[in-house]
């Protein structure tokens, strides 16, 4: 009997990291594709900025002014502001593997107790 | 045969429910990316506009408008300037451009949003075969649709396919195959009796022509094909049963047996000679024989019916009915 209690306070806690692990795991989702749609904005802009000439004056909206950019430091700055998206959605691509792994083992450890939980109620069922 | 193959209802792989239940997500996220479809839309036709109105403005050196003023009110204006515009090209950048400028970026704009367009409708192509095919499975399940799976065997792939044919679920249809058995049983009582029949012909022919008995013997080991054996035994009893009690030969039986007594007591008394006090080893001894005393009384009895038996006959008879006693041996 305490047992049975024990093993199903276990499946409890076992039941709400996983749950925590979800939720972990659908922010990084949401994280990546807000990442993911930058990345698309920035590469937009790089092919835009690419394709002005020399002299074509270039703003930057910083709070509520504009402000007069040189077009080679905004060059600069998007193609850095890129790898830097980039490099963030690799870490979140290993975070999320991790996570997903993490998921994985939890799950089967859920079931393992759950079965565990299933003879032991089954055996004191037939005594 | 029977080991060929497995056959699971489908519907105990993918129960029903569960398939209407994952092909109801997959149209919810049908919805969803329609629902963004819609949104690209959207955003293309703007676009056009958008294009539209700035390839007009440089029309005029300057537009009469009404300027929004905060939410709700308009007030009077003139729009100056008509060919310089700053464009946003995303992440805060703006860029000073005229309107043919402009109108270059827009159309590049409308171009990408068209491929992610065209993406889209891939997924969406994609996500709805995916629904039909879960459709298709929560429906086959709810048919009681079964899935047979046999072992691809070369040589006997034919007769695996007509098994399959023949049964195509062992588990649900039991009773059926029980009520088959029964129609091979009567089938095969007839193959019997008619082998029985050919038999009994047979060993008649054997009287005038020795030479059949090997034919016998060979045709023997075809009625030992089966468990249906039983049948024939049943069969052939009350044959023997009649035979026995018409027949005046009886007595030859004994008469045989007589005889082959009469190579016994020799033996018997040898060993009683050598050694009296034994008399189980003697009934041991003779145990073996009676057994195959039966037997031989089996043919003869099979026998009974032909009139004038003579004793080298009777003897041809108890070769031949060796055979005999190895099949109801086996029938046993």
């Amino acid at each position: 009997m305490a047992a049975v209690k024990e093993l199903q306070r276990d499946l409890e806690n076992k039941a709400n990291d996983l749950n925590k692990l979800q939720k972990d795991i659908a922010k990084n989702h949401q994280v990546r594709k807000k990442y993911t749609i930058q990345l698309g904005e920035n590469e937009l802009v790089l092919k835009e900025l690419d394709l002005l000439n020399e002299e074509a004056n270039v703003y930057k909206l910083i709070g509520p002014v504009l402000v007069k950019q040189d077009l080679a430091e905004a060059n600069a700055n998007v193609r850095k502001r890129i790898d830097y998206i980039s490099a963030e959605l690799k870490r979140l691509d290993a975070t999320l593997q991790d996570l997903e792994e993490k998921q994985n083992s939890k799950k089967e450890a859920i079931f393992k107790l759950q079965q565990r939980i299933q003879a032991l109620q089954a055996g004191k069922g037939k005594a | 045969m029977e080991t060929m193959g497995t056959v699971t209802p489908i519907s105990s792989v993918f129960p029903a429910e569960e398939a209407q239940k994952a092909s109801r997500r997959v149209q919810d996220t049908i919805a969803e990316r329609q629902q963004q479809l819609d949104q690209l839309k959207g955003f293309i036709d703007d676009n056009i506009s958008v294009i539209n109105l700035v390839q007009k403005l440089p029309d005029e050196t300057h537009h009469n408008i009404m300027v929004p003023f905060g939410k709700a009110a308009f007030f009077p204006g003139r729009l100056i300037h008509t060919n310089e515009f700053m464009v946003l090209l995303g992440e805060g950048y703006y860029a000073e451009r005229t309107a043919k400028q402009t109108v270059d970026i827009l159309k590049r704009r409308g171009k990408a949003l068209e491929t992610q367009v065209e993406s889209l409708k891939a997924i969406m192509q994609d996500l709805e075969a995916e629904a039909s095919f879960f459709d298709a499975t929560a429906q086959e399940s709810a048919d009681g649709l079964v899935e047979i799976r046999e072992d691809y065997v070369e040589e006997a792939s034919s007769r695996a396919e007509t098994a399959g044919y023949g049964k195509p679920d062992p588990t649900f249809s039991l009773e059926k195959d029980a009520r088959k058995f029964s129609v091979e049983d009567e089938e095969y009582n007839r193959i019997f009796s008619r082998i029985d029949e050919l038999e009994k012909e047979e060993e008649e022919a054997e009287k005038g022509n020795e030479s059949d008995e090997d034919e016998r013997i060979q045709n023997e080991p075809d009625s030992n094909i089966s468990e249906m054996s039983t049948h024939q035994e049943v069969r052939s009893s009350p044959v023997q049963v009649v035979d026995v009690a018409k027949a005046p030969e009886a007595p030859a039986v004994s008469k045989g047996d007589g005889s082959l007594h009469c190579d016994y007591p020799p033996l018997n008394r040898s060993t009683m000679s050598k050694a009296l006090e034994l008399p189980e080893e003697k009934k041991k001894v003779q145990a073996p024989p009676s057994t195959s005393n039966m037997a031989f009384t089996g043919s003869i009895v099979e026998h009974a019916h032909n009139i004038g038996m003579n004793m080298l006959e009777q003897q041809t008879g108890a070769r031949s009915s060796k055979p005999v006693s190895r099949f109801k041996m086996q029938r046993k």
